[in-house]
C-alpha cells in the first residue's frame, strides 16, 4: 500500500526463520495489506522444508472454506457465519503452522488467510443485522458441528417421535426382557403364550403415544408445521414397528417352545391392529382408535381366559391357537391388514383436519 | 406533492397488501364463543393484539397458526384459504408460531430443538445448521446453543421458543405472549428484534404488556369478548386515552381502558347478540 515492498533478502530470511522477531512482526503487518509481498513470501516458504506441510494445511483450510461457502449459499445468515468462519480459518491456520514448523514458517499464515479471503471478501461490506451489545454472537464452529455424514442419522432420530423417545421404549424392553427372564430365570414354562397375547397391543400403544396433543409435548408447535398430519403419523408408526416387531419376536423365539403358536405368529395381528388403529383414527381420533383396537384385542384374548375353568394358561393356549394358529387365521389377519391399509389410504384427508376447538 | 409520484425518496403511499385476512371468523369452545364474526386483515409490520384475559387472543392466534379449526368463517394466509389442506403445507412453510405453552423432548439441546423444528418446517437440510445458528443468535442464546433446554430458565426457554418460530424466516410470524418471563432488558432487546422482523414479515404479537405495544408495534388490535374493540396505531390509541381520559399510568394504558369502555358501553345497552348465534357451518 505504501509503495514499500520487502526485499528478496528479507523474504528469504523470513522464510528461513532467521529474521529477528521484531522485523518479522513488521513484515507480517505489511503482508496483511500487500498481496504482492504475501505471494512472494508464501512462494519462498513453500520452497523450504515446511512446504509440504503447509500445502496440506492450505488445502484443508480451502476445503473448509468451500464447504462453508457451499452450506451458506442462499442463506440470509451470510454475514454472521462468515464472520465466524474467518476467525476459525485464521486461527486454525496460525496454530497449525506453528505446530508444524516451529521456527520459520509463520509467514504462511498471512498466505493462508489471503487465500481464504476471496470467500468472505465480497460479503464483508454487508451490514450485520444490528444486535444490541448484550447479545454477543460467540465465535464458535457451530456450522461445522454436523459433518456431511451426520444429518441423515440426526434426521432418522428426529423421525422417531415421542413414543420411541419416551416411556414406551423401556416398557417394550421390560416386556421382552421380562418374558425371557421369567421363562429362564423363574422357570415359568408358559411365558410364550402370554407374550403372544400381549405383543399385538405393544405397537398399538406405541402409536397411541406417538402423535397428538395428549402424547407429544411438542404437538402445539408441530401442528403448525407442514410435516403435521398423516406423514408424521406414518413415520412415527414405522419407528414404533421397527422397534417392537423384531424385539418381541426375538424374545418370543428365546422362550421355551410349548405347544403355543410360533413366535412370529403375532406379527400379522400386530400389524393389522396397528393399521386398523390408524384407519379408525380418521374417524374418532388416534387415542380413541388405539383404545378400541388394543382394548378389543385384550378383551377377545384375555376376557374368556380369566373366567375359564381349565386354568388360565390352558384356555389362553386354546384362544391363541384359534386366533393365530394355522393358515386361515393368518390369512385373515393379512386380509385385515390390507383392508385397514386401504381404508387408511381412502381416509387420508381426515388427517388433514385441524383440531376442533 | 402529487406531481412526482415516483421519486425515490418518497415512501410507498398505499398500504401493503394484506398477508393475513379473516372474514366472519367464528371460534367456539364447547358452548362458549371465543371469537365472534371477526373481520381482520394484517399486512407486513408488527401488529399488537391486546385484550383482557379470555378475550380470544389465543384462539385467534391458534386459528391463524392453522392449529385449530374455526367453527365458521374464512382465514386467508398469503393468499391461500387455510381450509384447503393441499395449500396448507405451503402456508405452513412460511409460518412461525410461538404457542403460549410448549413442551420439548427431555434430551434436546437448544440447537437440536430449533433444528428439529426447522426439519418439521421442511427447510432444505443444507440450510438448517446456518439458519439455526442465526435464529439462536437473534434471541441472544448463542452461548447456550449446546445447553439442554431443560437446564434453561423460564425466560430462556421462552427465547428458545422465539428462535424456533423465526428459524425459517417466516413471512407470517405469530407470537402468543412472547415477552412473558423475560426480564426488562431482554424485553427491550426483543422489541428490537420485533422491529427488525416486522420490516419484512407480518408479525402478530399477542400481549397484555402495553409498553411492548407502544414500543414495537405499528398497529394495535384490541379484542374484547371475541370481538374487535379497536384498531389503530399506538399513537392513535394513546391520543384516545388522552382525550377520553381513561384510567391508567401510561398513555396507551389509558387508551386501552378508554377503548374498552367505549366498546362495551353500547353493547351493554343493546344486549349481547353473540350468545344466541349458532354455528355458521
Amino acid at each position: 500500500m505504501t509503495g514499500w515492498h520487502a526485499s528478496d533478502h528479507l523474504v528469504t530470511r523470513y522464510a528461513d526463520g532467521c529474521l529477528p522477531e521484531s522485523d518479522a512482526w513488521s513484515l507480517e503487518k505489511h503482508l496483511e495489506s500487500c498481496v504482492c509481498c504475501a505471494l512472494r513470501v508464501s512462494q519462498a516458504v513453500r520452497a523450504t522444508a515446511a512446504g509440504p506441510a503447509l500445502a496440506g494445511i492450505r488445502e484443508a483450510v480451502l476445503a473448509d472454506v468451500r464447504e462453508t461457502a457451499r452450506t451458506d449459499t442462499g442463506t440470509a445468515a451470510r454475514t454472521d457465519l462468515h464472520g465466524t468462519t474467518r476467525t476459525h480459518t485464521g486461527t486454525a491456520a496460525r496454530t497449525g503452522v506453528h505446530k508444524a514448523t516451529p521456527a520459520g514458517a509463520s509467514g504462511a499464515a498471512p498466505a493462508a488467510v489471503s487465500a481464504a479471503s476471496p470467500a468472505h471478501g465480497p460479503v464483508s461490506g454487508v451490514p450485520t443485522p444490528a444486535r444490541p451489545a448484550g447479545f454477543p454472537a460467540r465465535a464458535r464452529l457451530g456450522a461445522h458441528r454436523w459433518p456431511s455424514a451426520g444429518p441423515r442419522t440426526v434426521r432418522v432420530l428426529w423421525a422417531l417421535g415421542p413414543a420411541v423417545r419416551g416411556a414406551w421404549l423401556p416398557a417394550v424392553l421390560l416386556v421382552a426382557v421380562g418374558a425371557v427372564a421369567l421363562a429362564h430365570g423363574a422357570g415359568f414354562a408358559d411365558a410364550r403364550p402370554w407374550l403372544l397375547a400381549l405383543a399385538p397391543v405393544v405397537p398399538v400403544a406405541g402409536v397411541a403415544l406417538s402423535y397428538g396433543p395428549h402424547a407429544d409435548p411438542m404437538h402445539e408447535i408441530t401442528a403448525a408445521t407442514p410435516s403435521a398430519g398423516l406423514r408424521l403419523v406414518l413415520m412415527r408408526t414405522a419407528a414404533v414397528l421397527a422397534v417392537s416387531l423384531p424385539l418381541l419376536t426375538l424374545a418370543g423365539a428365546l422362550l421355551p417352545s410349548t405347544d403355543a403358536p410360533n413366535a412370529a405368529a403375532w406379527l400379522l395381528p400386530g400389524l393389522a391392529l396397528t393399521l386398523a388403529s390408524l384407519a379408525l383414527a380418521g374417524y374418532v381420533g388416534l387415542r380413541a382408535a388405539t383404545a378400541v383396537t388394543g382394548g378389543g384385542w385384550l378383551c377377545a384374548v384375555l376376557g374368556p381366559v380369566l373366567a375359564a375353568p381349565g386354568g388360565p394358561t390352558y384356555e389362553l393356549g386354546l384362544r391363541l391357537s384359534s386366533y393365530l394358529g394355522g393358515a386361515p387365521a393368518q390369512g385373515g389377519w393379512a386380509a385385515a391388514a390390507l383392508l385397514s391399509a386401504a381404508l387408511l389410504a381412502a381416509r387420508r384427508p381426515a388427517f388433514h383436519f385441524l383440531e376442533k376447538s | 406533492m402529487s406531481t412526482a409520484p415516483h421519486t425515490a425518496s418518497r415512501p410507498v403511499p398505499e398500504a401493503p397488501a394484506a398477508t393475513v385476512r379473516t372474514t366472519g371468523l367464528h371460534v367456539r369452545h364447547r358452548r362458549t364463543v371465543a371469537l365472534d364474526s371477526v373481520d381482520l386483515d394484517f399486512g407486513p409490520g408488527v401488529h399488537g393484539l391486546l385484550g383482557p384475559n379470555g378475550a380470544g387472543k389465543t384462539s385467534l392466534i391458534r386459528v391463524l397458526a392453522t392449529v385449530a379449526e374455526p367453527s365458521g368463517g374464512r382465514v386467508e394466509i398469503l393468499g391461500h384459504d387455510t381450509r384447503d389442506h393441499r395449500r396448507r403445507g405451503e402456508v405452513r412453510r412460511h409460518l412461525g408460531y410461538l404457542p403460549q405453552d410448549f413442551g420439548y423432548y427431555p434430551g434436546f439441546t437448544v440447537r437440536e430443538f430449533v433444528a428439529y423444528v426447522a426439519w418439521l418446517k421442511e427447510m432444505p437440510a443444507d440450510r438448517v445448521p446456518a439458519a439455526v445458528e442465526r435464529a439462536v443468535a437473534r434471541v441472544g442464546l448463542a452461548d447456550r446453543v449446546d445447553t439442554k433446554v431443560r437446564r434453561l430458565s423460564g425466560g430462556m426457554i421462552r427465547r428458545v421458543g422465539i428462535a424456533q418460530a423465526v428459524v425459517n424466516d417466516p413471512r407470517v410470524l405469530l407470537l402468543d405472549e412472547p415477552t412473558a418471563g423475560l426480564d426488562p432488558e431482554q424485553r427491550v432487546e426483543f422489541r428490537e428484534l420485533l422491529r427488525e422482523l416486522g420490516a419484512s414479515s407480518t408479525v402478530i404479537v399477542s400481549t397484555h404488556l402495553v409498553e411492548d405495544v407502544a414500543a414495537a408495534c405499528t398497529e394495535v388490535t384490541l379484542v374484547d369478548a371475541g370481538r374487535v374493540a379497536y384498531r389503530g396505531t399506538p399513537l392513535a390509541l394513546a391520543a384516545l386515552g388522552e382525550s377520553a381520559g381513561g384510567p391508567g399510568d401510561h398513555p396507551i394504558e389509558r387508551g386501552y381502558t378508554a377503548a374498552l369502555r367505549a366498546h362495551r358501553a353500547p353493547e351493554a345497552r343493546a344486549g349481547r347478540p353473540s350468545a344466541s348465534e349458532g354455528a355458521a357451518r
